[in-house]
């Protein structure tokens, strides 16, 4: 007999019941089946081929176009650099001239006087290393040059 | 001047290297008459001999003569500036092209 000030309510289940638990499996919804998806791409790789066949002409076209004009002017830019660098060695020779002018014992293009190789005609073309062709420019253009692939 | 190693074991020939400028390089020339003429006259009587030819080959390949060359401008350069010879402006020469080298 309860004569406590609060009547206890007891925990009991909803009216009617509880509901079934549910525990059968629910698989996901498929929306393609296997058949269909292999139909898919055989339907979308048809499709991008007809569109690819529409251009592909032109685009090849193009490229040979391109290769044609680059083998056509690159006789035409190697002339261009040998000349430019024939040029840049008289440069150098000269700058040579007027920066050892005061120094005794020096003549140009040799190692004060003695010739750098004994066997070889005296006009000889020497090509220069990369430092040397540098030589009478900053060190910073010279590690432009070095490191040109960075510019590209 | 010893052209052999001083210490011959098997190993010697199976990992030696064998060095050459015959590569089509700008030494070919000179390295092969020097070695002609070594071949000519031997060890001792080619290196008297031979002598401009192996200093022209070593000059080709060691390139110490240009070099040296390039330090002296360049000190003489930084020289002339640090003296007062030269202006800033005049300090380096323009440079080249960079596609031209």
């Amino acid at each position: 007999m309860a004569t406590g000030a609060a009547e206890f309510k007891q925990e009991m289940p909803p009216p009617g019941g509880y509901k079934p638990i549910h525990y059968q499996r629910i698989p996901a919804r498929q929306y393609f089946n296997g058949w269909t998806l292999f139909g898919g791409y055989v339907v979308m790789t048809a499709g991008a081929a007809y569109l690819y066949y529409l251009n592909c002409k032109v685009v090849q076209q193009e490229e040979i176009e391109l290769r044609s004009a680059s083998f056509a002017i690159y006789p035409m830019l190697l002339a261009e650099k040998d000349r430019a660098f024939l040029k840049q060695l008289r440069k150098n020779r000269d700058e040579e001239t007027k920066l050892m002018a005061n120094v005794e014992g020096w003549k140009t293009g040799t190692w004060y006087g003695e010739p750098i190789y004994n066997t070889m005609p005296k006009d000889k073309l020497l090509i220069p290393r990369a430092q040397e062709y540098y030589v009478h420019a900053s060190f910073k253009d010279f590690t432009t040059r070095a490191y040109i692939s960075l510019l590209s | 001047m010893s052209l052999s190693p001083w210490l011959k074991s098997p190993f010697t020939d199976l990992t030696g290297a064998i060095v050459s400028h015959q590569w089509y390089d700008e030494c070919a020339d000179i390295e092969l008459k020097a070695l002609d003429c070594l071949e000519a006259y031997g060890l001792d009587r080619g290196i008297k001999k031979c002598d401009t030819l192996m200093k022209d080959f070593t000059e080709c390949s060691l390139k110490i003569k240009q070099f040296k060359r390039m330090f002296a401008l360049r000190f003489e350069r930084q020289r002339q500036y640090l003296m007062g010879e030269r202006s800033k402006e005049d300090h380096y020469a323009k440079a080249p092209e960079y596609d031209s080298y």
